[in-house]
């Protein structure tokens, strides 16, 4: 309940910082929705030339896609951490967030959120939107509950392995390029995990299980019934890798050495 | 009630040295080489609540260390820390609702938004009341007079009004024990005062314990009455100031600039059997003496009635040289 509404204080704070520039808001706003309508346009191309991948046709890529930016953007807009090592660990910030009455993984969390990141999830809707709308799909009414269970799932696993990532920075301050290349691995979850061999597919559902945040819950609404149990194992896989990168980060806040001054 | 017990503190870091060339590069690979350096080594000491201590010590001496031990930041490597009755890294989140922190070298407050925006956030993460906070912050916000820069952004402050800033947002939550590491760096000397004035106000009316480093020797003769002063990790002198003083400060300097040149070896001899040591000051013909206080009149006598001098000056030996003295020997006697 304390950290409900020290998350809404914090919130309030990020909206009025962001007020006050108003004519950088209103350019922020629309070259992010730019940038947005750019990437719904390339893909249209890119998608329209391919038909048929493994048994998935356009619209199913598409659809799998458009799901994966929502727990992206969830992601995105709160777990803003790739620059931890930098900010915090050798400009020493976190020698001021340890001195504070609340976890500091949240406040770091809370402190760099972006909440504009957002949007990328309105995008997602659209093309799933589109995509479902060709694909005639049929909703049940508690399909939005598995939406939403899935996506926070989606961005929790998405979280865990990032936060766990930015712990290294507590036992080696050297700067990793660990994190970029994490990225791109990411990206691999929003394609349908059957066009990848079997090892990759592995990495993909238990190691570094990508494929949690895009393919798999998608094809529950999709209705391929023979990924159901991968689909609903979303939410747990989540909860599992946050938890890990939570208690990773436990033992990392013991060993910080703090910044040298 | 003890506001902090320390035993046997120790921290002990890893540093890391690398070799030289490429080969040596290339064996930093798979083996590193390190040294283990004690940055606070087996250090114990207690303060009760109430005390004012200032904690000394050149850079590098360990002072920052233990102030991040003392507040949970850094978890030690062995040794007992209890403060305000807890484990500071063991139940961190508990325990920092007990103290007040000040980094002189580092914001607390959001760069962006204005000041009582952070402070309204500091409010909510402490769970401070509406009532504490009115009937507390009114008071601390009219006596470091920082009621005209409540709505304004941090980043547009100036360095002496962030400090005020700083320290009420540190007492936001009114704790106990306040941590303030260089609260007065790069300050001029009305704020300074301002805030001396403030903390020892503070320190009456809530009885609160200020635990405070400094390069500034003077807000340690303002304020503290104990001193702690550390080298090398360990404690070289643990006690009041003025003992120190007594100690280390008896006597006077006397400072005579001479018409002429003068050496060292005419004014040993000129002082042969008093107890007086000759220091060289800039120019060749200003020279300083450093007597006790009783031979002072024998001293200028002699001086006076051999050679001609264009000016004297009488100092009291400042804290500033006593410390400075004491880091040169390494230990306090006496």
């Amino acid at each position: 309940m304390f950290y409900v509404s020290v998350f809404f204080q914090y919130m309030a704070q990020y909206m009025k910082t962001k007020l006050q520039y108003r004519a950088d808001l209103l350019v922020e706003f629309v070259s992010d929705l730019m940038s947005q309508a750019v990437n719904l346009v390339f893909l249209l191309v890119v998608f329209g030339h391919t038909s048929l991948l493994h048994g998935w046709t356009r619209d199913e890529i598409l659809f799998i896609y458009g799901f994966f930016l929502v727990p992206y953007a969830v992601f995105g807009a709160f777990f803003n951490i790739w620059d931890f090592n930098e900010r915090y660990i050798v400009r020493g910030e976190m020698d001021r967030v340890l001195t504070r009455p609340v976890h500091s993984l949240f406040q770091v969390i809370l402190e760099r959120m972006e909440l504009e990141s957002l949007l990328g999830g309105v995008t997602g809707m659209i093309i799933m939107v589109y995509a479902g709308a060709r694909l005639h799909l049929s909703l049940h009414w508690y399909d939005i509950f598995l939406f939403i269970l899935f996506v926070l799932g989606g961005a929790l696993i998405y979280a865990g392995v990032f936060v766990a990532l930015a712990t290294i920075s507590f036992w080696s301050d050297a700067r990793t390029s660990i994190m970029p290349m994490m990225y791109n691995i990411s990206n691999y979850g929003r394609y349908p995990i059957d066009i990848y061999h079997r090892v990759i597919r592995y990495i993909l559902t238990w190691i570094l299980p990508f494929a949690f945040v895009g393919v798999y819950p998608a094809s529950y609404f999709l209705g391929k019934k023979e990924w159901y149990g991968y689909a609903f194992l979303t939410p747990i896989m989540g909860v599992i890798f946050f938890a890990i990168a939570v208690f990773l980060w436990n033992a990392g806040v013991k060993r910080y050495r703090g910044a040298g001054n | 009630m003890n506001a902090i017990e320390v035993e046997n503190l120790r921290k002990e870091f890893k540093s890391y040295s690398s070799r030289s060339g490429l080969i040596g590069a290339f064996r930093d690979l798979f083996t590193r080489n390190y040294k283990i350096i004690r940055a606070v080594n087996d250090i114990s000491f207690t303060v009760k609540q109430g005390e004012m201590v200032g904690y000394i010590g050149e850079n590098g001496a360990g002072k920052s260390t233990t102030i991040k031990m003392l507040t949970g930041i850094l978890t030690p490597t062995s040794g007992k820390v209890i403060v305000n009755g807890m484990n500071p890294h063991k139940e961190r989140e508990a325990f920092v609702r007990t103290i007040g922190v000040v980094f002189g070298q580092r914001s607390q407050l959001w760069w962006d938004i204005a000041v009582q925006e952070s402070f309204r956030l500091l409010k909510k993460v402490y769970r401070v009341s509406d009532e504490d906070y009115k009937e507390h912050m009114d008071h601390v916000i009219e006596t470091l007079d920082i009621g005209p820069l409540l709505d304004k952004p941090v980043r547009k402050l100036s360095l002496g009004q962030r400090m005020r800033c700083e320290l009420a947002a540190a007492l936001i939550h009114n704790p106990p024990l306040l941590f303030l590491d260089e609260p007065t760096i790069g300050l001029d000397v009305l704020v300074k005062l301002k805030i001396r004035q403030f903390l020892k106000e503070i320190n009456e009316k809530y009885n609160t314990t200020i635990l405070l480093t400094t390069h500034d020797i003077s807000d340690i003769e303002a304020l503290c009455e104990r001193v702690i002063m550390l080298d090398e990790g360990k404690i070289i002198y643990d006690g009041s100031l003025q003992k120190l003083k007594e100690n280390w400060g008896e006597g006077k300097q006397i400072q005579f600039t001479f018409a002429n040149e003068m050496t060292l070896d005419i004014l040993k001899e000129l002082t042969d059997g008093l107890q007086v040591t000759w220091k060289k000051g800039e120019q060749a013909n200003v020279w300083t003496a450093h007597a006790p206080s009783a031979l002072l009149p024998e001293v200028i006598s002699r001086v006076v009635a051999r050679y001609s001098i264009q000016d004297m000056n009488i100092n009291e030996i400042s804290t500033e040289e006593i410390i400075r003295n004491i880091y040169e020997e390494g230990v306090v006697h006496g």
